[in-house]
């Protein structure tokens, strides 16, 4: 108080004026105060939940309820407001990542997470399996805290069980035809485990990416792809060598039968023509066989001769003549 | 009266610091102990929500309640078979005795570093006391769909269809335990230590096993080397089956070819045979006829202008030359 009354007067006055001035401006003073006062107090109230989420409510440590999207209110202090995505669909990568998806193309980390990727199969062989897990929350509360981190829980328990179903399976139906059943077969145990745990995730899908035999050993799965087409290349050549050959031989063998038939119609008809031809001329021959003989005989001479141009006609009388013989032609010239 | 004000602040001072030091909040997934001048008093709380202590003499010690994670760092073991193997295991792990755990280990950190020790051991014993299959394969199913395969490839082989052979090379032994079983096992033989601890293990999962560097090296080279074989088998069937088809398209044509000749020669040899019978039927009517007639004929076909002929004048055809009877 000493202090105040060794300023004098003029202190007195100012802190007056001060009131004063402060009562003047109190009006916009205040409502600008009571505005904020109710802004913070609105937003400490006041909630939305976007579309995509939930939002668990928490008083004073313990939880009360999930609210679904749309406008709510809060005790301001009291209770806090977790807000989870739960009709998102979430997508946990193994052996690959997704770089980004926001270019036209979706990019891939060039990296390699063979530790993974690379398992050991039924036979004792390894393969390089890629595979997504999609996930959605199913209940925000045990999401939250029945398990610290759940992410990594998914992360481990699907490396486990993926691992434990192709360990079950050949290397060979790994890379071919067990894809579709190994995921979903991953999918089932994977959200049996889950369960156990329960926490709060189910499970959509399981699939299986890019399914590989091991980097080096690739050459020799592909060689066996390569020997396959070759047997079939081989195969399908000498069946086609076979295809060529043997139907034309059919055919050829079908014209050699023809032929035949043809050469044994021609004989038969020949016979039956000669023998008919035969047959009449006999019938006319027996009426008078001498002179038909005569006739026949001496006009087959007469064309018989009429083309020989050599003819000797020896007198019956003549005798020696024989010796000449070897020498026919000078004999005959000599003439 | 403003002896009465500075009371009123005192006054709301203690009660602010009392109730500070009497109300404490347990969140979800959370659970406290009290201690009092570091002595546990009651059961540990594990309700979330406001609960009461007594001031300052009593003090909460707070630990986890939910579904924890350890994650083990790889270890190389052998098998029982002597196979060496990279085994990554995780576990599962919450506290229920939050007591014991606060008396044993103090927090989690400490809980970490035990548990190295306690999972990791046991996997180390479990591991190496089977055999790698038995890590490796959950189920024996795998037996199943190989003697499926065979019988089908023999089913295939005995109806001789085509079929492209890949068989599996190496002989596939049963398991009696199995990877689900195993750390089903290495999680009890852990949970023995862990009770100590105040510790419930959830789980072990083996989440990765891996071939050794130097025996991976040798996994492949096997793979290799049974992928050629396979492919050789392969190639070899395919010449197999194009020589067979090269065989049947030999026996093929020379069937074709020597039926065709049978049947031919079987046409003509009826044919002549009927024609003779036909000749000979006709003929024998007048063979005196034919023989003349027949040699007149061959006379006229075989004698060609180029012969010398020499001719008697006393041949019947030369009968007029000397006389006119």
């Amino acid at each position: 108080m000493s202090f105040q009354q060794n300023q004098g007067p003029d202190f007195d006055q100012e802190i007056r004026k001060f009131f004063e001035s402060f009562r003047r401006n109190f009006k916009g003073i205040g409502i600008a105060i009571l505005a904020v006062f109710l802004i913070v107090m609105a937003r400490a109230t006041i909630y939305t939940v976007e579309p995509d989420e939930e939002a668990i409510v928490i008083r004073l440590g313990k939880y009360q309820e999930t609210t679904s999207p749309g406008l709510h209110f809060k005790i301001p202090f009291i209770e806090i407001v977790e807000k989870i995505k739960t009709t998102i669909v979430h997508q946990a990568e193994f052996g690959f990542r997704t770089k980004r998806t926001t270019y036209r193309r979706t990019q891939y980390s060039d990296d390699t997470f063979d530790n993974e990727s690379l398992m050991v199969t039924g036979d004792l062989n390894v393969a390089d399996v890629q595979w997504v897990v999609q996930y959605k929350i199913s209940d925000p509360f045990k999401y939250k805290f029945q398990t610290r981190d759940p992410e990594r829980n998914i992360r481990d328990i699907s490396e486990s069980i993926m691992r434990r179903v192709v360990g079950d399976r050949l290397v060979t139906d790994v890379l071919t035809i067990g894809r579709v059943e190994i995921a979903s077969k991953a999918k089932v145990h994977m959200q049996e485990v889950l369960d156990r745990y329960d926490m709060g995730i189910s499970i959509q899908t399981v699939k299986l990416q890019d399914v590989n035999p091991p980097e080096s050993v690739k050459a020799s799965f592909n060689e066996v792809n390569e020997a396959k087409q070759e047997q079939e290349k081989v195969i399908n050549q000498a069946e086609r060598r076979y295809n060529e050959v043997i139907p034309e031989a059919r055919g050829k063998a079908d014209k050699l039968i023809q032929t035949a038939e043809g050469y044994g119609m021609a004989l038969i008809n020949r016979s039956k023509g000669d023998a008919a031809k035969f047959l009449s001329v006999l019938k006319e021959y027996k009426r008078a066989p001498l002179i038909t003989r005569k006739r026949l005989y001496l006009e087959t001479m007469e064309e018989i001769f009429a083309r020989m141009e050599n003819i000797t006609i020896v007198d019956s009388e003549v005798k020696g003549l024989m010796p000449v013989f070897g020498n026919m032609k000078g004999a005959t010239s000599e003439k | 009266m403003k002896n009465k004000l500075l009371f009123i602040i005192i006054f709301v001072f203690i009660l602010i610091v009392g109730a500070k030091n009497s109300f404490f909040v347990v969140t979800e997934g959370r659970q406290a102990i009290i201690t009092e001048f570091g002595k546990p008093v009651g059961d540990p709380i594990t309700e979330a929500g406001l609960h009461y202590k007594k001031p300052f003499v009593q003090e909460a010690r707070f630990v986890d309640k939910r579904i924890l994670t350890w994650d083990g760092y790889p270890n190389q073991i052998p098998t029982k078979d002597k196979k060496y193997i990279k085994v990554d295991t995780t576990a599962r792990w919450k506290i229920v005795d939050a007591l014991r755990f606060i008396q044993t280990v103090k927090n989690e950190s400490g809980a970490q570093g035990r548990l190295d020790t306690i999972i990791d051991g046991a996997t180390r014993d479990v591991i190496s006391n089977h055999n790698l299959v038995e890590a490796v394969r959950n189920t024996n199913a795998i037996l199943k769909i190989v003697a499926e395969k065979n019988s089908q490839l023999k089913l295939k082989k005995q109806r001789g269809e085509d079929f492209l052979e890949e068989e599996t090379a190496q002989d596939i032994s049963t398991i009696s335990v199995g990877r689900e079983m195993l750390s089903t096992l290495i999680r009890d033989s852990a949970q023995k230590e862990a009770d100590k601890m105040g510790i419930k293990i959830i789980d072990v999962q083996l989440r990765r096993i891996s071939y050794e560097r130097s025996v991976e090296a040798k996994v492949y080279e096997r793979m290799i080397s049974e992928r050629k074989k396979i492919a050789q088998k392969i190639r070899s069937y395919g010449q197999g089956e194009k020589a067979k088809i090269e065989g049947r398209l030999d026996k093929d044509l020379k069937d074709i070819e020597s039926t065709a000749y049978r049947k031919a020669q079987e046409i003509r040899g009826r044919a002549e045979a009927k024609a003779t019978n036909i000749y000979a039927k006709s003929l024998n009517q007048g063979p005196k006829f034919y023989e003349f007639e027949r040699t007149l004929q061959a006379y006229r076909n075989s004698l060609s202008k180029k012969m010398n002929f020499i001719l008697s004048s006393d041949s019947d055809y030369l009968k007029f030359l000397k006389t006119f009877k």
